[in-house]
């Protein structure tokens, strides 16, 4: 009956019932802060994004994920073994690439790789240091000091460190961190690439528009809670239309018209969304003349990841100062 | 225990190419060597550099070790410990990986200043005894390289490990038996040097010198290093999960 039950366990746990990665109600608490709340998330074969502001939690899931934080509450498996009750299975099937770059840069590259290759125990150290060197174009410089080695040479390092054992996920903790563009777009493209031969990746940032072009999905964090996930085309199309900016100075003023629905207002800046922007604009112009408001630009765009947090996940403090100004002038009415 | 040589090989990699670091840790105890051994005019013996090279030999050890465990603690703040606790390799390999280059390093420098002492007229010229010698440094290097790794662990950046490092270091070399034989100091110096585990590898040494097995020291200091070790192996599982 015991190996039956193994045997169901490897079949179908693996491919459906588990997905890759799944958590259920991960919970972890610093004293009296919640930093990761109730998390509840299925990620299988995908690029997936975890967005969200700093502080939001995003690397303490992903420390209790790679088994470097003991969760306060709930579980995680990885490819069906648990966070919490089977940490070195979990070990062996991942790598982490953690938010500050740490390759020694006294070693060659070659070395730095090598070392992990031994490590990690892979039969044949050298040869899948070089394949995951070349793998990362890394072979020319390979044997050069990683002194010399830019930003993004260092972070497709620490990603040629992270293949030599060939792990089922990769969690990546802000990986494009610090680099300048076109690093930048070169380490998207190899996380792509790994992807694409079937890895699942679960990667943090806190760059809208990076999470936009290259995740599956994304899971938007904002104080420890995970408050919407999808792909990015379905979260833009759900939580707005297109988005009209007026630049103005005064309070938002009554009598929208129809179909308008006001967003938020950050720094002056009022935030609306429409069906056709680009016809709501001047109408919205008009209105705040009426106002008596003095318009100093309008503008019109589709919605980014941006404006999906913002409508998610909001900007607090403005939203009250808001507030508060309506609170002055009813008084005043009175 | 392949994983810890690997954790090893690292630091003796990372260690030979920077040779300013080689260099450095040799000229403090060839200088006490040269200038103290030779140098100072000393009445209760005929022969000052036979009987301070034992002392010279432990202080080079020491210093290897109290400077090697800002390695650990360098590899907590550069982020390479979070790496490698990510790895399925067992984590205490890490440890245990970290004090053997540590202790290794002391050896080898060690070595140096035994080469010097022997050129400079020091009486070590025998095999049994220079073996005996090594494995004794290797005890007393566990036992100090593992209480610094501990250290290590609970300090935050290398100012606060400096400092702690300095006040171990001299301490502990001044209250030795290092400079004179206990019957020659005040009797409150001589209550703390019998203490001191450094005045055990050095009386362990002198023991072999004089052709005397140092049974009680030794196991004083094997003892030591046990305790050091696991109390070590504790902070480090505790402050890894
Ligand atoms: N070891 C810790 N002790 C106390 N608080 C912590 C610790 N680690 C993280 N935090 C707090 O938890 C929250 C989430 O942190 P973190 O997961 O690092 O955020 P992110 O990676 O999204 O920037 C922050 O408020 C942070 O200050
Ligand atoms: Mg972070």
């Amino acid at each position: 009956m015991d190996t039956a039950f193994t045997y169901l366990k490897i079949g179908s746990g693996r491919s459906s019932s588990l997905a890759t990665i799944e958590t259920s109600g991960l919970t972890k608490r610093f004293e009296s802060l919640v930093a990761v709340d109730h998390l509840d998330l299925a990620i299988d074969r995908e690029i997936f994004g975890l967005l969200g502001p700093n502080g939001s939690g995003k690397t303490t899931t992903v420390k209790m994920l790679t088994t470097l934080l003991i969760p306060t509450e709930g579980d995680a498996t990885i490819c069906g073994y648990s966070v919490t009750k089977d940490p070195l299975a979990v070990r062996e099937q991942i790598s982490y690439v953690p938010q500050d770059m740490a390759v020694d840069p006294k070693l060659t590259g070659r070395e730095n790789v090598i070392f992990f290759a031994k490590v990690y125990g892979v039969p044949r150290p050298r040869e899948v240091a070089d394949e995951a060197l070349a793998m990362l174009d890394l072979a020319p410089r390979a044997d050069d000091l990683v002194r010399t080695y830019s930003g993004g040479m260092r972070r497709r390092l620490e990603l040629a460190q992270a293949l030599v054992h060939d792990p089922a996920v990769l969690f990546l903790d802000e990986p494009t961190i610090g680099l300048d563009v076109a690093g930048r777009r070169r380490i998207w493209e190899h996380i792509i690439a790994l992807k694409d031969r079937g890895m699942t990746v679960f990667v943090t940032t806190h760059y809208m528009d990076e999470a936009d072009h290259a995740c599956d999905r994304i899971g938007i964090i904002d104080h420890g809670r995970v408050v919407a996930t999808d792909s990015p085309a379905a979260l833009k199309a759900s939580v707005c239309r297109d988005i009209v900016s007026i630049r103005a100075d005064g309070p938002l003023p009554g009598g929208l018209p129809e179909g308008v629905a006001f967003l938020g207002r950050t720094d002056g800046e009022f935030r609306f969304e429409a069906d056709r922007g680009d016809e709501m604009g001047p109408v919205l112009s008009r209105a705040f003349a009426r106002a008596g408001l003095a318009v100093r630009a309008v503008s019109v765009r589709q919605p980014t990841l941006d404006d999906v947090f913002l409508a998610l996940v909001g900007e607090s403090d403005d939203t009250e100062a808001f507030d508060d100004r309506r609170f002055r002038r009813m008084l005043r009415r009175r | 225990m392949k994983r810890m040589l690997y954790y090893m090989e690292r630091d003796f990699r990372r260690w030979l190419r920077g040779r300013v670091n080689v260099l450095s840790t040799l000229i403090l105890p060839a200088a006490w060597l040269i200038f103290v051994g030779l140098a100072l005019p000393i009445r209760f013996t005929d022969n000052y550099l036979d009987f301070i090279a034992p002392g010279i030999l432990v202080l080079t050890m020491l210093g290897a070790s109290l400077q090697g465990g800002s390695l650990l603690m360098f590899d907590k703040v550069l982020g390479y410990l979070q790496k490698f606790l990510a790895l399925p390799a067992p984590r205490e390999s890490i440890l245990f990986g970290k004090i053997l280059f540590i202790t290794l390093r002391g050896l080898i420098q060690a070595t140096v200043i035994l080469a010097i002492a022997i050129l400079l007229g020091a009486n070590f010229l025998n095999p049994a005894l220079i073996a005996s010698i090594y494995a004794v440094l290797f005890i007393f290097g566990i036992l100090l390289s593992s209480v610094m790794a501990t250290i290590a662990l609970k300090v935050e950046d290398h100012d606060s490990y400096a400092a702690i490092n300095a006040m171990v270091s001299m301490p502990l070399f001044f209250t030795s038996s290092a400079l004179m034989p206990y019957d020659q100091m005040p009797g409150w110096l001589a209550a703390i040097a019998r203490l001191n585990p450094v005045s055990y590898a050095i009386d362990a040494i002198r023991d072999l010198q004089a052709g005397v097995f140092p049974a009680t020291t030794l196991l004083g200091l094997l003892i030591g290093a046990a305790l050091v070790l696991l109390v070590s192996v504790m902070v480090f599982r505790r402050a890894t999960v």
